[in-house]
């Protein structure tokens, strides 16, 4: 079939050696013009005319997201000094939704890519193993809104109705409320996030190993390499681009969550499992104060934009770009 | 400071609704379209007579059988005016959906606002009318309400919106074969509401229900808590720009309410009571299979109960209410309720507001059980149960009638509904930090 | 695990050992890794399929016991998938889906690969840089466009059809498209680009020729990715979506439910209605998905 021969190409391009960067071929402005021009108006009007208004909107009281009144940097002030349902380190550990935002960077990146990896690795050992990426991918095709409704029939404080306190009912532990228990929200969404976004990732790390050249592999067992070695000497180096890859998307993805919370807890109980943007729209639309919201969205690009940089970084020394 | 008078007059208001419930005095009703009414005062253009055949868009976050019980209403306003009051349910990011459609040139022609802080901020915005910029008659409207019922919907001494249903949020659900079985009688004032509570508990069951992952139950609770043990006068002033919440009398009222919140009275446990929404707070007293014996919430807790948690149950037998508890004497009631505001100047428009101040709206929505008419010519006899009759009598009664608080509070605040979350898991609340964040909301309107 | 003499690859698994012993030593050595696999397959899919049970109990049990009791009392009742398909709506919600979906998934395929060929085959001045910037505005999130780009929409009325959401939708997924399709498209072998500009080709005649039947499993993974999403969104349907008539299924569920109301007998139907669609299109397509989201991704 034609469909195969792409295939092939593509695996070919994946086994760790950087592709030839392409040449110049032509040079050619015009068409470059043409080709582009569709997304340079939309990316324009759609995201940097907007980003460049949220900047100048957060100097701004922002009544009705319109420019009313400016308030100099009243809104920075206030989201740092006054409001510990942003950032609060009075106490130890810290809290606030930019606190909760690095617990979720942290663990849910980690724990996805881990899985993934993991879950990437067995998979290839079976012959079930389209079955398997089928059933983990599967979340990705869950809207939101049902994911809460999925998930309220697990994390139901009451063991009668929630299936995870019914199981530790049978060992005499609980029952935890998952969601109403400050120490226990951001872990029990998180799992959710992790639930959702582990299909991606085994999906894109089970290509990038099945890329490895089965020679490769072969030699370094009968070398003597156990299979652990085999993993951490052969396929982690082989997959460390993909990984970062996605480790990248997975972090910018995870800093501008905002369904996930909002629809299973509306940030709650008290304010324990905000997250930025979260924050920002709670700060805008329900709250009416655009310009705070847009204060916290500009604090969330600068927060991103060294993870970009990094990524910006990594892309020149592979020498893609 | 122009919000003030109207928490002042509300307990007339009170004194007023009793004699409404009680005589059927023929309301003052405007007639639709009347020339009169027409020759508006308003900057903007006046709304045009009767445009019959025309259609309006009205939204509220109304869905289901509550959508279904308002639709009655638009029918009998189709039905005499004909004009089409089209119905858009927008349920979930409220303020989000009419802010855009405001933005975008779209907003509704009359949107239902839960709550005030929503009224004020967009008044305070330009997006709402004036009342008196559709061509009505403010002062043609005063007689169909009690003093203070219409002062609820002004923003800066101007009216703005008009409320259109209102539920008592002093009344507190029990089982009535459960309470009798265990000898106990509802109790009246706090004391014998913590006795009572002990007494349940000695009998094996865990007292309360529960569903706190709804922050607004916990500000009902603390609320009625508040007007009761602080007094009327206080609840006023915590409410409006003046309020302060350090002052000890907010953490003796969540102290009350800490003390019969806890893993001792409520089903399941605090931690778990957070997790679980309101309705299913309901089902843990008055499911087909109960655990607890009273869940305290508004008057609109009979309809859930019949409609939704168990359609066996009968009112009165299976569920029934008494007064929230009186305090230090006090009884002062506390009431939860949505107005009705103009978005636009549309035909139509003001004769839909028009109808919603007249007892013969009033009446056909009062009959569907789900809501109190503030107007005052509705007969009491409308209230298709015993419950809901009660509730309007209770409300008519009460020596004092205040507003849901948290619904008076700025938008952009702090959630007091959150620190209370924060104060039943036995946190303690840092009430310093939530005056200097409610002060710059209240700055910031 | 170290015994058995397999590759990692998993081309091995089709060789099979010819010995009795040998299978059964294999067997044992997958042992470990058939559990785990049975028991993430049961975390993954048990939520799943407590919601399908649930969807067909009735609403007094789904209030009183898990979905679980189904194995000792066996209940069932299609009154809730009644309830939601007969609601008023419903079926031109459904349909508002698909108008909603196709274009806004189309535009973005095509906007999307004309950009990913001109930043990988074609030279211009600041090419490297502009492409950095667009995959830069992945930070940008939805939220913040809301407001000014409403005000820009509000003398064309566009939020009152559906070009509001089709060029909202388009636009936000441009830039991990493109970072999706340029990674896959470098990756394309130069001969054959250059031997057909030698032959003549023009660069959209490249485009058509080569690039694009060439990268039909990125084009269509990147698309099934973003059919996904929008099916399935709330919140831009909420800003961009603001005639009634022409509301998604997600934004008419929530108006069956009432204020204070906990149905989730609905809600899980509706939910199961709901994923009906976008689970269809992944199984028959996966193949694409799996293949094509890996170069993108990898690269």
């Amino acid at each position: 079939m034609a469909l195969d021969e792409p295939l092939e190409l593509s695996k070919g391009a994946i086994g760790g050696k950087p592709p030839t960067p392409p040449q110049v071929e032509q040079r050619n402005s015009r068409v470059a013009l043409l080709f582009l021009a569709p997304t340079i108006a939309l990316l324009g009007i759609f995201l940097v005319y907007p980003t460049i208004y949220t900047f100048a909107l957060s100097f701004n009281r922002g009544r009705r997201g319109e420019f009313t009144q400016w308030v100099g940097f009243d809104n920075y002030v206030n989201l740092f000094t006054k409001d510990p349902n942003f950032i609060d380190l009075s106490k130890f550990p810290p809290s606030g939704a930019l606190f909760n935002n690095i617990l979720w960077l942290i663990f849910y990146t980690s724990i996805v890519i881990f899985l993934g990896l993991v879950l990437a690795v067995m998979a290839s050992r079976v012959r079930y193993e389209s079955i398997i990426k089928g059933i983990v991918f599967l979340p990705m095709a869950i809207a939101a809104t049902a994911l809460a409704v999925i998930w309220t029939f697990v994390y139901h404080p009451d063991p009668t109705l929630g299936l995870l306190n019914a199981i530790l009912g049978i060992v005499n532990i609980g029952p935890i409320s998952w969601l109403g228990d400050p120490g226990f929200v951001n872990a029990s969404l998180i799992a959710v996030g992790v639930w959702g976004s582990v299909g991606f990732a085994t999906v894109i790390l089970s290509a990038a190993i099945k890329s490895i050249s089965s020679e490769i592999l072969e030699a370094a067992r009968v070398d003597g390499a156990n299979e652990f070695q085999v993993f951490r000497g052969i396929i982690l180096p082989m997959v460390s681009l993909p990984i970062s890859v996605l480790a990248v998307t997975l972090a910018v993805n995870v800093i501008k969550l905002f369904d996930l919370v909002y629809i299973m807890t509306n940030g709650g109980p008290g304010t324990s499992s905000r997250v930025i943007a979260f924050t920002m729209y709670q700060e805008s639309f329900p709250g009416g104060l655009f310009g705070k919201g847009s204060a916290v969205a500009i604090v969330m690009l600068l927060i991103m934009t060294p993870i970009m940089l990094y990524n910006v970084r990594r892309f020149r020394t592979s020498s893609v770009v | 400071m122009a919000k003030f008078p109207r928490f002042l007059t509300l307990p007339v208001a009170v004194v007023m609704l009793i004699s409404a419930c009680g005589g059927g005095a023929t309301p003052a009703v405007p007639a639709a379209s009347g020339p009169a009414a027409s020759t508006g005062t308003g900057a903007s253009q006046p709304a045009g007579s009767a445009a019959a055949g025309g259609e309006i868009t009205v939204t509220s976050l109304w869905g289901g059988a509550e959508q279904e019980n308002f639709q009655k209403v638009l029918d009998a306003f189709k039905a005499k005016t004909g004009i089409t009051a089209k119905y858009e349910s927008n349920r979930d990011n409220y303020a989000t959906v009419l802010q855009t459609k405001i933005t975008a040139g779209n907003p509704p022609d009359v949107a239902i606002l839960p709550g005030i802080g929503f009224l004020r901020r967009f008044a305070k915005d330009g997006s709402i009318k004036k009342v008196s910029d559709l061509g009505i008659d403010v002062a043609a409207l005063q007689p169909n309400y009690a003093p203070g019922i219409l002062e609820i919907g002004s923003v800066d001494g101007q009216l703005y919106a008009i409320m259109v249903k209102f539920n008592s949020k002093s009344t507190f659900w029990y089982r009535p074969a459960k309470l009798s079985a265990a000898g106990v009688t509802p109790p009246a004032d706090w004391d014998a509401f913590t006795a009572a509570l002990g007494t349940l508990a000695s009998k094996g069951d865990k007292p309360l229900g529960l569903g706190a992952k709804d922050d607004w139950t916990l500000t009902d609770w603390f609320e009625s808590i508040y007007v009761r043990q602080a007094g009327p006068e206080a609840y006023d002033k915590l409410f409006s720009k003046n309020g302060d919440w350090t002052d000890p009398s907010v953490a003796a009222a969540v102290k009350s309410m800490t003390d019969v919140l806890n893993d001792t009275n409520v089903d399941g446990g605090i931690k778990a009571a957070l997790g679980r929404g309101f309705v299913d707070g309901i089902a843990q007293a008055f499911s087909a299979n109960p655990k607890a014996d009273m869940y305290y919430e508004g008057g609109f807790v009979g309809g859930i109960i019949t409609g939704q948690v168990n359609k066996a149950a009968k009112l009165g037998t299976d569920a029934d209410w008494f007064d929230f508890p009186s305090i230090n004497g006090n009884k002062g009631v506390t009431i939860g309720g949505d107005v009705l505001a103009a978005f636009t100047t549309k035909p139509g428009v003001k004769e839909f507001m028009e109808y919603m101040t007249t007892a013969e709206a009033g009446t056909v929505w009062a009959g569907t059980g789900a809501i109190i008419s503030p107007v005052k010519s509705v007969d009491v006899s409308v209230y298709p149960n015993d419950q809901t009759k009660r509730e309007a009598a209770q409300v008519a009664n009460a020596t004092a009638v205040r507003f849901d608080g948290s619904d008076l509070l700025p938008g952009g605040g702090p959630n007091l509904g959150a620190e209370l979350q924060k104060a039943i898991q036995g946190q303690t609340v840092d009430w310093a930090s939530f005056q200097a964040q409610i002060k710059t909301a209240w700055d910031n309107e | 695990m170290s015994g058995t003499s397999d590759a990692l690859a998993g081309a091995a698994v089709g060789e099979r050992p010819q010995t009795l012993s040998g299978r059964i030593v294999r067997a044992l050595n997958r042992t470990p890794i058939h559990i785990a696999l049975g028991l993430v397959a049961l975390v993954w899919l048990s939520p799943t399929i407590g919601l399908l049970v649930t969807s067909f109990r009735p609403r007094s049990d789904i209030q009183a016991t898990g979905w679980w009791e189904v194995l000792t009392t066996l209940r069932f009742t299609t009154d809730n998938y009644a309830g939601v398909i007969n609601s008023q709506g419903m079926l031109g919600a459904f349909i508002n889906n698909i108008i909603i979906s196709v274009p806004s998934t189309l535009l973005p395929l095509l906007i999307c690969s004309l950009a990913a060929f001109a930043f990988s085959w074609i030279n211009f001045p600041f090419r490297d840089t502009m492409f950095l910037i667009v995959v830069g505005l992945m930070m940008v999130p939805a939220q913040v466009a809301f407001i000014p780009v409403l005000q820009l929409m509000k003398p064309f009325g566009f939020t009152n059809n559906f070009i509001g959401i089709w060029l909202a939708h388009t636009a936000f997924a441009l830039p991990f498209g493109i970072f999706l399709l340029r990674n896959f498209f470098i990756t394309l072998p130069r001969d054959l680009i250059e031997a057909a500009r030698i032959d003549g080709a023009s660069t959209l005649g490249v485009f058509r020729t080569i690039v694009v039947p060439l990268s039909v499993p990125a084009i269509a993974a990147y698309g099934i990715f973003q059919f996904l999403w929008v099916w399935n969104d709330l919140l831009m349907a909420l800003v961009f979506v603001q005639n009634a008539a022409n509301n998604p299924m997600t934004r008419q569920i929530s108006t069956l439910l009432s204020q204070y109301g906990t149905e989730w007998n609905l809600l899980a139907a509706a939910a199961f209605l709901q994923m009906l669609v976008p689970v269809l299109v992944f199984f028959s397509l996966q193949r694409y998905f799996v293949q094509g989201l890996l170069a993108g991704s990898v690269k």
